[in-house]
This record gives structure tokens, C-alpha cells and sequence, in this order.
């Protein structure tokens, strides 16, 4: 055996685990499907719940890859083999052995056209999250038109809880980056009114309780709870909401310039049959164990780390990253114990 | 000891309101008879109340009723909101478009539960205590009569002019040369097998109609109108008053509750 470990996927986890990897000695190989590595950081402005810029994100984690050897614009499509003895081959064709694999290959983003009612794609000013990060990152949160919103709504949990899409699970984030862009819009256009539509407020983490209440008591964000049923357009571009108020039991009608749908996370299987992963019943890898083999797979030698295991915060992927090397730091070095001292590796 | 008598015997600690709770459930006959329908079993898994089917529903925007409402008592299981909902008008709004089902995230379908509570309130009577609950005696008589009597649920000449004046002249018009307006397009009366809902449908057929009606219950809950109805307004008679008001006024509300 060797003393490699590839890595496929260079988003948050990916270039955790990498930079750990490599801290312990280990010679890594990142392969990255994009031209840039920082996977979904690449998008966003910044992150909740502290406002940190995701490119200092990026940039820190890319600072500690060392002699990380990254391979951009780059597929594995096949793996040959077994642990801990894997020939990985690349889509420029270039083979690698390694002992170890960590797939952290991430999610993507539901596709909102699904959801037909709410109008995206349909719709002038119907907006993803992504989008309007992006709107935000340029400081240019305007209409379709080019006009300052006067009344924004946010639309939690779309294509997150929702058997209709297939989708049964909550994709966490949501909620807490949701009250993130929306104080980030109203920082940026003070005279804008927010309404965030949601059914549960999911703010889990450390801090986001605490930026839930600040972007009420500070920023005057309002919160509706209530699932959208349907958007429909004016003939001005603005879009008439239709919803329950149902703490008040009220029916209502709510008219918003922009609408933002929160559009949550999908498991990215692409890997499933080249690396001969089982997927659990929301779609993301299955875990070999949910409680205490949460980065290893079914394979043994291949390990899973990040948003590739389900819906995670970018925080919570770095620390899931880092999770997953000290596991494939474990093996790697029990493997060459056992080879060193002549005895059969064991497959279990 | 029973069950029943350990929730009793626990009732002075502070545990007691959820054995409260517990004895509703153990006691409880309605949950129990409600869940037995099939089609509520099929319209409630659980319901997270997110207000989707209110925010949709058509009847919500002018009637006092939530479909949400609707399932959240259900869910509650409380048997004292069950009996005030299958006394009330509310199960009676819903028109039955079913545009609460393809929304809900959940899988649910309002609609099919109230189709479940309505069936509940009949055969209960609790129907008769409601002002839009009483109008099942005119779906039965109309509706269900004519299943059983020519298996149409409507038929042209139930909709009289006097009850239908928005329908003008040209109505008027026709319900009085219907029979001979008939000929003319090739569709008329009473015929055996022909077209159009003014057939007649052979006894065979209506035979095994009325096997089905009598199989699903149909049948018993046409009788549970009649005698609900009876025992509400206090006789036969006064059933036949109210009948009549209704086909004289065309609006159940003229009508005097004596009570």
C-alpha cells in the first residue's frame, strides 16, 4: 500500500479534510470537477451567522492545503480495487493509486421550476437564494426592472419538508441563512420591508438563535408563518402571495416586489455507481453507521465527509471534513501497522 | 388493573392533564369510529398545520372555514372539538375541489377528510344542528332519490324556474317545452338507453345501482337524514314542513328553528 489519499470534491469539506490529510503526513490528491476549488463557497457573499466573507472562508482553508496536489476540471470515473490497495482513474485518463478515498462531493440545489405554483423561471421577480447572494455580493438587490424593492419576501422550505417534491427532509440551513440575506437586504435598502414565510424556525446553531432575535429587534424583519401556496403576477411585475397567517387563522393576500425562494440542498449522487455507494431514502450517501460511523461508507477505505451525508452548515462541513482525515488517518495508519508487522489486513 | 384505571388512579398528580387526555382517547367512540373510514385513513397522515390548503382554498376566502382548522381538530383527537365541528356549518363549506390535496406537504387531503366528518355527522345526526347541515334532507331527496329512482343525480326538470330565476327567459322557455325541444336534438324523454340524462336506464341496471348504494352504506345514510332530521324539528310532519318551505322558498333559511 501507499500513502495516498484522494479526495473528490474541493467545496468546505473537501479542503478541510485535505489540509488535515496532508498535516498528517499523508500525500493528497484533491479532485475537483469546477475550475476553481471552494465548491458552493464560490457563490456566496457571506455566511451566517457572523457575517464572515466566503472567501475568507475559502481562503484560509486553501492556505492550509500545503502540498496538496489538486487537480481542477477533473472527474474520477472509475475506482478499481479494494481498500487498501484503490487505482482511481481521472477523466484526463491519468490513473492513482491510493489507500484511502474521501468522496466529498457535496449537494446541489433544488431545482425551483419544480415548484410551479411559486412561478420561477416564470415569474420576472421570483429569485433563488443563490441569485440573490449574488445580488447582494454586487450590493444591487433591485427588480427586474432595476427598481429598490419595497417589499421582499422570503419563502422558507422550498423544495425542503415537502412530499410533493420527494423531498421529506429539512435542509437546516435555510431558516438561519433566510434571516442572514434578509437583514443583509435591509442593511443595504433600509426603506425595504422583509417577510419571511416560514412553517418552523430552524436555528440551530451557535449565534443564530441569537441573529433570529437581532434581525427582529434591530432590523424590524417580519415572519409569517405559513407555507406559500401560490405566487401569482401583477401586471406591474410585482407578485401577490396567497398564504394562511395561521397564527392569526387569517387567510391572506401579501403583494412583494421580490421574492426569494430558499431553496434547499440535494444529495449529489454522481458517484453512487463509480464509487458503489448506497444512497439513503432522502438521496444523500448513507453512513455506515448514523450515530458512530457517520464518515465511513458501506466500502471499506472510502469515507464520506460534508454535505455529501446530508443538508450541513459550511461550518459544521469544515468540522465534518476534519472528521472524516482523522478517520482515513486512522485507517492509513492501522493498515501500515498491520503490514508492517506481516499480518493480513483485515476486511472488516 | 385496567388501563382505564390507571390513568384513574394517577388523576391527583401532576401528570393529570395528559391523563385527561388519555381517558378522551380510551373513552373516545367518534376518533375511533372516524378513523375506521377509509377514505380518512387515506386523507390524514399528520398534519404540521403550515396553512397551505387555507392559503389555496376557495370556500376559506368566504366562508368562516379553514380546511387547516378542519384537520388540526382532527388531529387533536379531542372528541369535544370533533362534536362541535360535526354540529357546525363548517364541514358543509367545502366544495370539493380538491385543490388542498396537490399542495400539502404532507400528503394529506382535506377534502377527503371532510367527505369522512360528513358521513360521521349523518349517521350521528349531529348534521341536523347546523343550518347548512339541515340541507343534506334536500341532497337526499333530490340527489338521492334520483340515483335510486332513474340513476341521474339531477335531472332537467329539477331545476324549476321559480328556484333558478338567473336562469331567465330561455330557461323558462325550455322547462316548459322540454318533451317536444328534445325530439328535436334527438335526445328524448324517458327512453330506454338513449342519450343524455333525461334516459331511462333499464331495472337491471338500476337493480345493481341500488345493491351498491345498500352495500356502501349509501343507503343507511340517506335513512340517517330522514330520521336525524325527525328528530330535530320533533315529527314527521315537521320534516315535511321544512321540505316544503324549501321547495316553495328555495332557501333553508325562512325556515323557523324552533330550537
Amino acid at each position: 500500500m501507499n500513502n495516498n489519499v484522494i479526495v473528490i470534491g474541493g467545496g468546505p469539506a473537501g479542503l478541510a479534510a485535505a489540509g488535515k490529510l496532508q498535516d498528517f503526513g499523508l500525500d493528497v490528491v484533491l479532485v475537483e470537477k469546477q475550475p476553481h476549488i471552494g465548491g458552493h463557497l464560490n457563490k456566496w457573499y457571506k455566511v451566517f451567522p457572523d457575517f464572515t466573507d466566503a472567501s475568507e472562508i475559502t481562503a484560509n482553508l486553501t492556505a492550509g492545503l500545503g502540498k496538496t496536489r489538486i487537480l481542477t476540471n477533473t472527474n474520477v470515473t472509475s475506482i478499481e480495487g479494494s481498500a487498501p490497495n484503490f487505482l482511481v482513474t481521472t477523466s484526463t485518463g491519468e490513473k492513482i493509486n491510493a489507500s484511502a478515498i474521501l468522496v466529498s462531493t457535496g449537494y446541489k440545489h433544488f431545482d425551483a421550476t419544480l415548484k410551479e405554483e411559486y412561478g420561477y423561471g416564470i415569474y420576472d421577480n421570483c429569485i433563488t437564494s443563490v441569485e440573490l447572494d449574488m445580488m447582494l455580493k454586487e450590493k444591487n438587490v433591485k427588480t427586474r426592472d432595476g427598481k429598490i424593492p419595497k417589499k421582499v419576501a422570503m419563502i422558507h422550505c422550498v423544495g425542503s419538508r415537502d412530499e410533493k417534491v420527494n423531498n421529506n427532509y429539512c435542509s437546516r440551513v435555510c431558516c438561519t441563512n433566510a434571516i442572514k440575506v434578509a437583514i443583509e437586504v435591509k442593511e443595504q435598502n433600509p426603506d425595504c420591508q422583509i417577510f419571511c414565510l416560514y412553517m418552523d424556525i430552524r436555528v440551530f446553531g451557535r449565534g443564530y438563535e441569537e441573529l433570529y432575535r437581532t434581525s427582529q429587534e434591530t432590523h424590524g424583519i417580519q415572519f409569517l408563518r405559513g407555507r406559500l401556496s401560490e405566487a401569482s403576477e401583477k401586471m406591474d411585475g410585482s407578485l401577490l402571495l396567497r398564504l394562511e397567517d395561521t397564527l392569526t387563522a387569517k387567510p391572506m393576500r401579501l403583494s412583494v416586489d421580490l421574492m426569494v425562494l430558499m431553496v434547499g440542498m440535494e444529495g449529489n449522487s454522481e458517484l453512487a455507481s463509480v464509487a458503489d455507494l448506497k444512497l439513503g431514502c432522502d438521496r444523500f450517501y448513507a453512513t455506515a453507521h448514523q450515530q458512530y460511523s457517520n464518515n465511513h461508507s458501506h466500502r471499506e477505505g472510502i469515507f464520506l465527509g460534508g454535505a455529501a451525508t446530508g443538508p450541513k452548515a459550511i461550518m459544521e462541513s469544515i468540522t465534518d471534513g476534519r472528521s472524516a482525515a482523522a478517520e482515513i488517518a486512522s485507517f492509513v495508519a492501522k493498515n501500515q501497522r498491520i503490514i508492517n508487522n506481516g499480518q493480513v489486513p483485515s476486511l472488516v | 388493573m385496567t388501563l382505564f384505571e390507571t390513568v384513574l388512579g394517577d388523576s391527583d398528580n401532576y401528570f393529570s392533564i395528559f391523563n385527561t387526555a388519555i381517558i378522551f382517547i380510551y373513552m373516545s367512540k367518534l376518533v375511533d369510529e372516524l378513523k375506521q373510514d377509509i377514505q380518512y385513513q387515506h386523507g390524514m397522515n399528520a398534519c404540521l398545520n403550515c396553512g397551505i390548503c387555507t392559503a389555496v382554498c376557495p370556500a376559506a376566502e368566504v366562508y368562516d372555514y379553514s380546511p387547516r382548522e378542519v384537520m388540526n381538530i382532527c388531529q387533536t383527537e379531542d372528541e369535544e372539538w370533533l362534536i362541535d365541528l360535526l354540529k357546525s356549518d363548517k364541514i358543509w363549506f367545502c366544495g370539493q375541489c380538491y385543490s388542498c390535496k396537490p399542495r400539502c406537504p404532507r400528503g394529506n387531503s382535506t377534502a377527503d377528510v371532510i367527505l369522512a366528518l360528513r358521513r360521521l355527522s349523518v349517521r350521528h345526526g349531529y348534521f341536523a344542528e347546523s343550518e347548512k347541515g339541515r340541507q343534506q334532507l334536500f341532497a337526499k331527496r333530490v340527489f338521492g332519490e334520483n340515483m335510486l329512482k332513474r340513476g341521474y343525480t339531477l335531472t332537467a326538470e329539477n331545476i324549476t324556474p321559480e328556484h333558478f330565476p338567473e336562469l331567465g327567459e330561455n330557461w323558462e322557455y325550455y322547462f316548459e317545452h322540454m318533451k317536444e325541444m328534445r325530439e328535436w336534438w334527438d335526445v328524448p324523454m324517458d327512453k330506454e338507453n338513449s342519450a343524455g340524462s333525461h334516459r331511462i336506464i333499464p331495472e337491471k341496471d338500476m337493480d345493481e345501482l341500488r345493491k351498491i348504494y345498500k352495500a356502501t352504506g349509501a343507503m343507511e345514510l340517506m335513512e340517517a337524514v330522514e330520521k336525524g332530521m325527525e328528530k330535530k324539528l320533533g315529527s314527521k310532519k315537521e320534516v315535511e314542513k321544512f321540505w316544503d318551505n324549501w321547495v316553495e322558498t328555495a332557501d333553508s333559511r325562512n325556515y323557523e328553528m324552533k330550537h
